[in-house]
């Protein structure tokens, strides 16, 4: 049986995001988003532009950091990386941007929108709509990494059974993203 | 052509194999569903967690206090040489002005150049060389918490030129040369 349970990786990297903020190990906090921020930066940005409006979010996230801001734990860091994400790629091509004020997200008058974000569908949320049996596939597979045949091990299946469960949850994947 | 479908799985078994996730690639190889590629890619990645720190994005971070331009050479592995030679080739310059060259673009790389003034020859031939827009780079580096203080003594040293000396002694060292201009030192650029 998996011990991966449906929430329990968002719960464990929010849990670590916090020890990290709380212990000011904010250098391995941050790297350990860098590979997110670029990804959704090019994403975004559609090429390779991305890179640069990446480290203007890798900046701005490390000087905020610095500076001690999001220690309060008042927001998860999760949802700061995002929005930050969000309004850097939204701007970049904006006349005068970068010389106007950031929008403070810990400001209250600012926080709406953090209710929007903290609410949506996470992927832990998608493995947890799969039937239980896909499920635990789906969680061995996005959340340990483990490869079809080692998952097979792990849940005393065959291999064959693995791989279609895994074809199902890749096509239910790809509906989730989509909608 | 690949698929869209095959694309989005290639990069969901990068990510769950902590591989880099080269999007840029996928988005290439994606050609006209370059778009629907990417907005799956954006939202997977939006709604999965972190990954653990690699050693070269701890060392990233650590270099976000380092200069952009810095930052973009390290990147290319160009020693400060390498990186001399090649501007004086691509500006067309003489062997001669090698030396003004390398102190005038470290001193840009460093902050201590204006980089309003420097032509823009000099950010086409930097863009060919570090693979990217230098310029952009440069300016959109938000200042650092003291960086206002540094940039009004900045202002007051942009009426000296970038190796220390006020305008007129230059200008009492005769007129301002084509690396001077290209660079905007000496009351040029």
């Amino acid at each position: 049986m998996s011990e991966v349970t449906p929430l329990s990786m968002r719960d464990a990297r929010a849990a670590e995001d916090n020890r990290l903020l709380e212990s000011g190990e904010i250098d391995l906090l941050l790297a350990g988003w860098t590979e997110t921020i670029v990804g959704r930066c090019v994403a975004k940005m559609r090429g390779p532009v991305g890179h640069d409006v990446a480290q203007a979010v890798c900046e701005r996230l490390w000087r905020e950091l610095k500076a001690g801001r999001h220690r309060d734990g008042r927001w998860p860091f999760s949802v700061i990386v995002h929005k930050v994400i969000g309004f850097t790629c939204a701007g970049w091509y904006e006349q005068g941007w970068g010389e106007s004020e950031w929008l403070d997200l810990d400001d209250p008058v600012a926080a709406d929108f953090t209710d929007e974000i903290a609410l949506q569908s996470e992927l832990e949320g998608f493995v947890a709509t799969l039937p239980p049996a896909d499920g635990e596939v789906a969680g061995l597979w996005l959340f340990e990494g483990l490869e079809p045949d080692q998952i097979a091990e792990r849940l005393v299946k065959q291999p064959n059974a693995v791989y279609q469960a895994l074809s199902r949850v890749r096509l239910r994947l790809r509906e989730w993203l989509e909608t | 052509m690949i698929s869209t479908e095959q694309l989005l799985d290639e990069l969901v078994d990068r990510w769950t194999r902590g591989e880099p996730l080269e999007v840029d690639e996928l988005l290439r190889r994606a050609g006209p569903h370059a778009d629907e590629l990417a907005r799956l890619i954006d939202t997977f990645l939006e709604r999965a967690p972190r990954r653990e720190p690699t050693a070269e994005s701890v060392a990233f971070v650590r270099s976000l206090d380092e200069p952009s331009l810095l930052r973009a050479r390290q990147e290319q592995r160009l020693k400060l040489d390498d990186l001399t030679e090649a501007l004086v080739e691509r500006l067309g310059l003489k062997e001669s002005a090698r030396t003004k060259v390398r102190r005038y673009y470290q001193d840009l790389e460093l902050g201590r150049l204006e980089p309003k003034r420097v032509a823009q020859r000099v950010w086409d031939a930097l863009g060919d060389v570090l693979g990217r827009d230098a310029r952009e780079l440069v300016m959109v580096r938000a200042p650092a918490p003291a960086a206002p203080a540094m940039y009004r003594a900045s202002n007051h040293l942009l009426s000296m030129t970038a190796t220390g000396l006020p305008d007129a002694d230059l200008a009492d060292r005769g007129e301002p040369d084509e690396v001077d201009r290209l660079f905007g030192v000496g009351g040029v650029g």
